[in-house]
C-alpha cells in the first residue's frame, strides 16, 4: 500500500501523557486513514493502551496533538471525542453489573445516523440476543467482550478504537473475535486496534505500528510483514 | 380500654403513626443522601440543611408580602410551595455542586465532609443570626386540615397525606432510576463515570442534576415537614445524622434499601417510644450498629464497594519539622513562656486541643481512617472524670486514670464495630456510635442533661500540685501534654506505628506481606480513643464542666479540623491546629452567633485552599526547593551540551 496524499482521519502528533507524575507517553504519532486498520503492537507497558485513553481524553494529563476529521480533540473531554465518532471499547470490556444486557447495548448515545440496526446486531453476535435481560457482568467473558463491541456499533460512530479485544479468551472465541472485526472493517469502519497477539492481528490488519518506550518506533504495512518478522519478533519478545 | 401488651391501642396506633411520620421523612431524606453518595462519592452532609431551607422556602412563599412590602407579590400557599421550592432548592443545590462540591470529586471522603459540614454550618449559621433558634408557625393548608376516623384511630387528614406522598415520591424515584434509560446512565455513572463519558454523555453535567435533585428532594421533604415541624434553623440538624444512620442500614447506594430501611427505622422508632421510651432516640443507632456486625454491606448493600484505606498524610520524614527530639526540648522552651506571653487558661485549652487533635491524628493521619466520633471519648472521659471529682470528691489523678479508661473501652468497642469498613463509611459508623454516647449523655441522670455536671474541683494533683492555682494547673497539663507528645512520637515511630504507614499506604499489600490489619487499626483506635479522653478529662478539671458540647459531634469535627489546618499525618500539624482554632475561637466569641457562620467559612476554605495543612504546606515547600535546588547543582556538574538522560 502506498502512502497517498488523502489527507487522515486521525492525526495524533507528539502525544504525551502522565498518570500522575509518572510519565507514560513520549511523544506518540501516528496518522490513521479512513477505512484503514491500524495497530498498535508493542511490550506490556509500552504505552498502547495509554495511547487510545490520551486519544479519547480518560487520561487527563495530556500534551500534543488530536485531530480527528478536521476536528482539534487535544484538549476536549471524552464526551466531545466520542459526540465526534470516535467510539472507545476499553480493554477490561467496562460491562456494567447494575445494567441488564440490553441496558448495556442501548446505554451509548446515538451520535449519527447509520448505526447498526438491533437486527444486524444480533446477526453479527447471536449470542446475546438470548441473554438480554440477564445482568451485564453474568455473561461470559467472551460475550461481555462481544457486548462490550456490540454497544458501540449502534451509535453511528465509525471510528472504533479497539483495545486488546481478544485478552483472555478461549481460542475459538479470539476466531469468532477476528471474524467480526474482519466484517467490520469490510463495511467500512476505521479501526484503532491495540493487540499483544501479532498472530492475530496478523490475519486482520492493513498496517502495524510498533509501540516501544511511549513512542511509535516503526511501522510496518501489511505487504512487509514477512520480511520483518524477525525485527517484530525482537520488538515484542521479553 | 382495647390493650396490646399491656400498652394501650390508642397509644401504640398513635405512636405508630407518628413513627410512620418520621419515616417518610427519613425515606425521603435517605433517598437523596443515597442517590448522591452513589453518584457522587460525597457524603451530603448539608441534606439536612437543604431540608431545612425547603421549610424556611415553603414559610417565605406564604409571607412574601410582609418580607418584600412594596413590590405587591402575592402570598403563595402550600401546593405552590411543594412545586416551587423543590425547584428552588434544586437550584441553590445546583450552584453549591459548581461552586463547592465538584472541587472535592477527586480528593479524599474526609474533604468531601468536612465540606459539607462546613457549608451546613454556614447555611444553619446564618439563619440562626436571621431569626435565632425559636421556630416559625406554618399551618396545615385549609383542604388538609380535619381527621378521618379509621374505626381503630382518628388519621389527621394532613398526615397521610404526607405518608402517601412520600410513599409515591419513593417508588417514582426508584422507579426512574431502576426502570428508565436515565436511569440506566445514572447507574452507569456509579460504576464508571470515565467509561460513560468516553460514550459521549457529560457527566460533569449529569453529576450536577443528580445532586440538584437529591437536594430538591430534601427540599419537598421540608415544605411537607413545615406543617408538621417548628420552622428553625436547628431543624435539619438532627434528622441529617439519623439520615446517615439509615443509608448505613439500608447499604450505601442502594436507592430501596433506602427508602425500606427508612419506613422502617420510622416505625421501630415509635413502637421503642411505646415499650421502651428510654430508648427511642438511640434506637436506630443500635440497630446500624447490630446490621454492621451481622451484614458489613448493609440490610439490601449489592457489594461492599471498595472504599480503600485514605492516605491523605502530608507528612515527609526528612523534614526537620518531624525531627522529634528537636521539636520536644523546642515545645518545652515555648510551653514553659507561653502562661507568661498569654492569658493561662488560654494556653492550657490550646494544649488539651493539642492532645486532643494529637490522639485524631494518629488514626486519621497515620492510620488513614475517617474517623468522626471522637468526641464521644472527649465527653466520655470529661464526665467520669468530672462526676468522680464533683460528687465522690477523689483525687484528680485518679479522676484522669478514670476518664481515660473509660475512653479506652469505649473505643475499643466502636473501633471494633467501626474497623469493618473504610472511608466515608468509617466516619458514618463512628459518628452513629457516637450520637448514641450523646444522646445517653442528654438523658442520663447523673450526666445532667443540659445543665452538666458543673462546680468541678480541681484538687491537688498526687497530693503536691495545688490544681487551683493557675500556674499549678497549667503546668500540669504541660507535662501531659508533652508527655502525649512523646508518646505520639514513640508510637508512630515505633514498628508497631511503621506498620500502620504501610496499612495506609496500601492495606492489601499488607495483608498480603502477612499483618494483621485490623489488629493494628484496632489498637491505633484505642490509642486515638485514649488520648482523645486524657484531653476530655483535663477539659472537664481546667474548666471544671463536663456539657453536651464535649459530646456533640461538632467536637469530632474540631478534631478533625484541627488535624486538617496543621497538617495531617505531620508531627506538630495537630499542635499549630489546635493553636490557630482555639485562638480564633476565642477571637470570633465576641460575635456572638457569627460565630458558627464563621466556623462554617474556615472549614469550606480549609477545604478548598489548604488541604496540606500550614505544616504540610512548609514541609512541601521545603522539600520542593532541595529537589530544586539538588536539580541545579547537578546541571551544574554535568558537562554542557550532554543532556542529563536517564538510562532506559
Amino acid at each position: 500500500m502506498t502512502e497517498t496524499a488523502t489527507t487522515p482521519l486521525l492525526e495524533i502528533r507528539d502525544l504525551e501523557g502522565w498518570y500522575g507524575e509518572s510519565k507514560a507517553l513520549h511523544g506518540v504519532s501516528l496518522n490513521l486513514r479512513k477505512g484503514e486498520l491500524l495497530t498498535l503492537i508493542g511490550r506490556n507497558g509500552a504505552g498502547k493502551t495509554s495511547t487510545l485513553r490520551a486519544v479519547m481524553g480518560l487520561m487527563r494529563k495530556r500534551r500534543g496533538g488530536i485531530f480527528y476529521a478536521g476536528r482539534d480533540l487535544s484538549r476536549t473531554p471524552p464526551e466531545i471525542a466520542a459526540r465526534a465518532g470516535l467510539a472507545y471499547c476499553p480493554e477490561e470490556r467496562g460491562i456494567f453489573g447494575s445494567l441488564t444486557v440490553a441496558e448495556n447495548l442501548a446505554l451509548p448515545p446515538i451520535i449519527a445516523a447509520g448505526g447498526m440496526t438491533d437486527a444486524e446486531l444480533f446477526e453479527l453476535f447471536p449470542n446475546l440476543k438470548a441473554r438480554l435481560r440477564s445482568p451485564g457482568t453474568k455473561l461470559s467473558g467472551g460475550e461481555q467482550q462481544m457486548l462490550a463491541i456490540a454497544r458501540i456499533l449502534r451509535t453511528g460512530a465509525t471510528t472504533l478504537l479497539l483495545d486488546e479485544p481478544t485478552e483472555g479468551l478461549a481460542p475459538v472465541i479470539v476466531k469468532q473475535i477476528g471474524a467480526v472485526i474482519s466484517a467490520l472493517k469490510s463495511r467500512g469502519y476505521t479501526i484503532l486496534l491495540v493487540e499483544q497477539n501479532f498472530r492475530f492481528a496478523a490475519k486482520i490488519a492493513d498496517r502495524f505500528c510498533v509501540v516501544e518506550h511511549g513512542r511509535v518506533v516503526e511501522s510496518i504495512d501489511r505487504g512487509d510483514i514477512a520480511a520483518n518478522e524477525r525485527k517484530i519478533q525482537s520488538y515484542l519478545g521479553v | 380500654m382495647v390493650s396490646i401488651f399491656g400498652v394501650p391501642s390508642v397509644l401504640l396506633y398513635g405512636q405508630l403513626l407518628v413513627g410512620l411520620i418520621n419515616g417518610s421523612f427519613y425515606a425521603m431524606m435517605s433517598l437523596g443522601v443515597a442517590i448522591i453518595f452513589g453518584m457522587l462519592r460525597i457524603g451530603n452532609f448539608v441534606h439536612g440543611a437543604q431540608y431545612m431551607l425547603g421549610a424556611f422556602g415553603a414559610w417565605y412563599l406564604l409571607h412574601l408580602p410582609e418580607i418584600f412590602p412594596g413590590l405587591g407579590l402575592p402570598s403563595l400557599n402550600y401546593w405552590w410551595a411543594l412545586i416551587l421550592v423543590p425547584l428552588l432548592v434544586g437550584l441553590i443545590g445546583a450552584l453549591m455542586e459548581r461552586i463547592f462540591i465538584r472541587r472535592v470529586y477527586d480528593l479524599d471522603h474526609a474533604y468531601g465532609l468536612l465540606l459539607t459540614v462546613g457549608l451546613a454550618m454556614l447555611i444553619e449559621g446564618l439563619f440562626n443570626v436571621r431569626y435565632g433558634s425559636a421556630g416559625q408557625q406554618y399551618d396545615v393548608p385549609q383542604s388538609l386540615q380535619g381527621a378521618i376516623n379509621l374505626g381503630f384511630m382518628y388519621l389527621p387528614v394532613y398526615r397521610g397525606w404526607v405518608i402517601v406522598m412520600a410513599l409515591v415520591t419513593c417508588v417514582a424515584t426508584w422507579y426512574l432510576i431502576e426502570r428508565t434509560k436515565l436511569g440506566s446512565y445514572l447507574r452507569a455513572a456509579t460504576e464508571n463515570p470515565d467509561l460513560l463519558r468516553a460514550f459521549g454523555i457529560n457527566v460533569p453535567r449529569m453529576l450536577m442534576l443528580t445532586y440538584a435533585f437529591g437536594v430538591g428532594l430534601a427540599g419537598l421533604a421540608g415544605v411537607m415537614a413545615a406543617p408538621i415541624y417548628q420552622v428553625g434553623p436547628q431543624m435539619g440538624q438532627s434528622i441529617v445524622i439519623t439520615t446517615f444512620a439509615v443509608v448505613v442500614i439500608g447499604g450505601m447506594g442502594s436507592i430501596f434499601g433506602a427508602i425500606v430501611s427508612g419506613l422502617m427505622m420510622g416505625i421501630i422508632e415509635g413502637l421503642t417510644k411505646v415499650f421502651y421510651p428510654q430508648a427511642s432516640s438511640t434506637i436506630i443507632f443500635v440497630i446500624m450498629a447490630i446490621v454492621l456486625v451481622l451484614r458489613p454491606a448493609g440490610l439490601f448493600g449489592r457489594d461492599t464497594q471498595a472504599h480503600s484505606i485514605a492516605d491523605v498524610s502530608s507528612g515527609r520524614a526528612d523534614s526537620i519539622l518531624e525531627n522529634g527530639r528537636l521539636w520536644f526540648v523546642l515545645l518545652l522552651g515555648i510551653g514553659l513562656a507561653l502562661p507568661f506571653l498569654m492569658f493561662p487558661i488560654l494556653a492550657m485549652k490550646i494544649l488539651i486541643m493539642a492532645i486532643f487533635a494529637m490522639g485524631y491524628n494518629i488514626i486519621f493521619g497515620y492510620g488513614g481512617l475517617l474517623a468522626f466520633g471522637h468526641a464521644a471519648f472527649f465527653g466520655t472521659a470529661s464526665y467520669i472524670a468530672a462526676h468522680m471529682a464533683a460528687v465522690w470528691g477523689v483525687p484528680p489523678e485518679f479522676c484522669l486514670l478514670a476518664g481515660v479508661a473509660g475512653s479506652s473501652v469505649l473505643g475499643l468497642l466502636f473501633g471494633w464495630l467501626a474497623i469493618r469498613r473504610q472511608g466515608l463509611y468509617f466516619a458514618m459508623i463512628t459518628l452513629a456510635l457516637a450520637q448514641i454516647v450523646y444522646f445517653y449523655a442528654v438523658q442520663a441522670s447523673w450526666t445532667h442533661g443540659e445543665d452538666g455536671i458543673q462546680s468541678v474541683p480541681r484538687g491537688v494533683f498526687l497530693g503536691l500540685v495545688d490544681l487551683s492555682r493557675p500556674l499549678g494547673m497549667y503546668f500540669t497539663i504541660l507535662a501531659f501534654f508533652l508527655a502525649a507528645f512523646v508518646f505520639v512520637y514513640r508510637v508512630v515511630h515505633s514498628p508497631f506505628g511503621q506498620t500502620l504507614k504501610s496499612i495506609r499506604e496500601s492495606e492489601q499489600r499488607s495483608v498480603s506481606l502477612g499483618y494483621s490489619v485490623n489488629n493494628f487499626k484496632l489498637i491505633a483506635f484505642v490509642l486515638s480513643a485514649a488520648l482523645a479522653g486524657l484531653a476530655g478529662g483535663l477539659n472537664a478539671i481546667v474548666f471544671q464542666i463536663a456539657s453536651l458540647s464535649d459530646v456533640y459531634f461538632m467536637n469530632s469535627a474540631n478534631a478533625l479540623l484541627m488535624t486538617l489546618i496543621g497538617g495531617v499525618g505531620t508531627l506538630l500539624g495537630p499542635i499549630v491546629g489546635a493553636a490557630v482554632l482555639v485562638t480564633l475561637e476565642t477571637r470570633l466569641a465576641t460575635f456572638g452567633s457569627w460565630v458558627v457562620v464563621m466556623q462554617g467559612l474556615i472549614f469550606v476554605l480549609c477545604v478548598l485552599f489548604l488541604r496540606k495543612g500550614i505544616i504540610g504546606t512548609l514541609q512541601e515547600y521545603a522539600s520542593n526547593r532541595r529537589i530544586r535546588r539538588n536539580l541545579e547543582a547537578q546541571a551544574a556538574t554535568q558537562t554542557p551540551g550532554k543532556p542529563a538522560e536517564v538510562a532506559p
